[in-house]
């Protein structure tokens, strides 16, 4: 019978053929926490299990990202806390500025076919990279971390075939925008979205992560994409060419909903506040002014996410009274930015640069003030999200943000 | 677990989310969740704490999609923290609804419940039946039984006495 990828790499790790709804215990490659869900991962694993050493160090990855560097005396502690089971247990453990923990296991971690298990919802980033991947709570990932395994469903998908030719300044992210602005934040709900068609077979390993990335704001499990000559580029440009193995669906396969997108037809789009969902061209808001705009984020963080906003960007100045703030994916993005000039261009531009990390996407070590307005490249745009219950969050594509910068309120980046 | 019989503290709109139930801003510099737990729906219902700690067993009703957004198993245990006995909703995020079974909450799927069921009514839940008995209105709903596994992970109390109780996944 023919499978999705989501069932093909389920099938495998299990050692038996299965299809949506069965349930599993599978073995999983890779688990994952950051500073906001280890911590409990930890206490439940050494209050609730007689295992109390991991797995496999090699294959447990703990990541300082979110309220990092440490803006307090009491986070510190608590990176103290999951610092010092890092150190007994021999983890592989990343610090404060080495990237959000998405982007650091992409780089060194993911691959096609690996079952990657993160306590974080953004997990479902690595299915780009022809992963299954997707994220769980602190107690799951207690048990994955000592014993390797977890219960699933396997779920059944849902078939986003995008087609065409994207125009001018219309990224991966107004495609995502706009499939979640179709199907709603629920329309996917316990599914895998597989992001098929010529339009993603063209697309960088880079725009294909911002799409699985979003796929948890529809609802969904998991987002998966093929892996094919991309991921084999991807790979072998972080020394893991070994790791690539080609994964695609099968004719044939069995999916339970599906939504055709035109690429031609795509705008830039953003999110408007409090929903993921609320979603409309840029064009309809353009009247809205700015506080704030932030680039950077697992969504958009990335070189080429840089590359966009910086060429806007260059030789600019972002508007009087706009501030302007990016944080690099990682430390090894901004390496890069440096390398080729970006990081020069946005502090010409007026930007204040924050370390690798998650930073302003989770309001915890820079927060928006009452009754101001930002525009940002992340995922969500929750009520509270960046910090403060009475602020308005906005989302868009790097390209968009740039152009916005520069205005001053959100702006179509095709007209700049 | 067989039945719960509760009062119903609140009716939750759709998309309730994780940030709604216990903000970013508290949840990286606390371990301690009956601290946390002061804070739970700070954002949408400043008096909600307060509100539990007045009602025996409360049960919490939602629309659609309760829970979505972040995986921060906070969510769950802050509401648990407040004594919640059960969550009754039209639908759940996953993320959220797996979470609850593991932390031992009680999680429902009732088609339609946010509609049927207001504030103060007092339910009981027959778990192996499927099927919400509502004292107040003098009604009865149905609802899919809990699958298997799952109803396992509530008789053991939650993922880690279970996995205590079979050393591991017992295989």
């Amino acid at each position: 019978m023919s499978k999705t990828m989501t069932e093909k790499v389920l099938s495998k790790k299990s050692g038996t053929d299965v299809f949506a709804g069965d349930l599993i215990i599978a073995p999983v490659d890779l688990v994952f926490a950051h500073d906001g869900t280890m911590p409990l991962a930890i206490q439940q694993m050494e209050s609730g299990l007689s295992k109390q050493s991991v797995f496999d160090p090699n294959r447990v990855v703990g990541v300082c990202d979110h309220a990092s560097p440490s803006p307090s005396e009491k986070v510190s502690n608590v990176h103290s806390f999951m610092r010092k089971f890092a150190v007994e247990n021999n983890l592989q453990f990343f610090e404060n500025g080495d990237g959000i923990c998405h982007q650091i296991v992409v780089e060194r971690f993911a691959a096609p076919w690996k079952v990657i298990i993160g306590a974080d919802s953004h997990t479902c980033t690595h299915g780009g990279l022809g992963a299954f991947a997707t994220g769980m709570g602190s107690t799951d990932v207690a048990a994955i971390m000592a014993y390797g395994k977890t219960w699933l469903k396997v779920p059944e998908s849902f078939k986003v075939e995008i087609t065409g030719q994207l125009p001018e300044h219309v990224h991966s992210k107004d495609v995502i925008l706009h499939v979640i602005g179709e199907i709603t934040a629920d329309g996917a709900t316990y599914m895998s979205m597989e992001f098929l068609g010529d339009a993603v077979e063209r697309m960088s390993l880079a725009s294909r992560l911002t799409m699985c990335n979003m796929a948890i704001e529809a609802g969904a499990k998991a987002g998966m994409c093929q892996a094919d000559e991309k991921a084999r580029e991807f790979l072998e440009s972080h020394g893991r060419g070994k790791e690539y193995a080609p994964l695609a669906p099968d004719k044939g396969a069995t999916y339970a909903d599906e939504i055709i997108v035109e690429a031609e037809k795509i705008e830039p789009m953003i999110a408007f506040p409090h929903k993921v969902d609320n979603v409309a061209p840029v064009t309809q808001f353009e009247d809205v002014e700015l506080d704030q705009v932030c680039i950077g984020t697992c969504t958009n963080g990335r070189i080429e996410d840089l590359r966009v906003a910086a060429q806007i960007l260059k030789g600019k100045r972002a508007a009087e009274g706009t501030r302007l703030v990016v944080y690099p994916a990682s430390r090894g993005v901004l390496l890069q930015a440096i390398k080729e000039g970006i990081m020069e261009t946005f502090l010409q531009a007026g930007a204040s640069i924050g370390a690798p990390g998650c930073g302003f996407c989770i309001g915890r070590t820079v927060a928006l003030g009452d009754g101001e307005v930002a525009l940002s490249t992340q995922n969500r745009n929750f009520k509270g999200r960046m910090g403060n219950d009475n602020a308005e969050i906005y989302l868009c594509s790097p390209a968009t943000a740039a152009a916005s910068a520069i205005t001053g309120h959100i702006t179509d980046p095709r007209g700049v | 677990m067989d039945k719960i019989k509760g009062t119903v503290l609140r009716v939750f709109a759709k998309d309730v989310n994780t940030d709604e139930i216990i903000s970013g801003k508290y949840k990286y510099d606390e371990l301690d969740i009956k601290k946390l737990a002061v804070h739970t729906f700070e954002a949408i219902d400043s008096k909600f704490y307060e509100g539990a700690k007045k009602v025996k067993n409360p049960i919490l009703i939602a629309s659609e999609n309760f829970g979505c957004g972040s995986s921060r198993e906070q969510a769950p245990w802050v509401i648990k923290a407040c004594n919640v006995s059960c969550i009754i909703a039209n639908s759940f995020a996953r993320i959220f609804y797996r979470n609850g079974f593991n932390i031992g909450i009680p999680l429902v799927e009732c088609k339609d419940i946010s509609k049927r069921v207001s504030q103060g009514d007092k339910l009981e839940i027959d778990f192996s039946a499927g099927i919400i008995k509502n004292l107040t209105k003098n009604e009865t709903y149905e609802f899919k039984p809990i699958p298997e596994f799952m109803q396992k992970l509530l008789d053991a109390g939650g993922l880690m006495p279970y996995l205590l109780k079979n050393n591991g996944f017992g295989e």
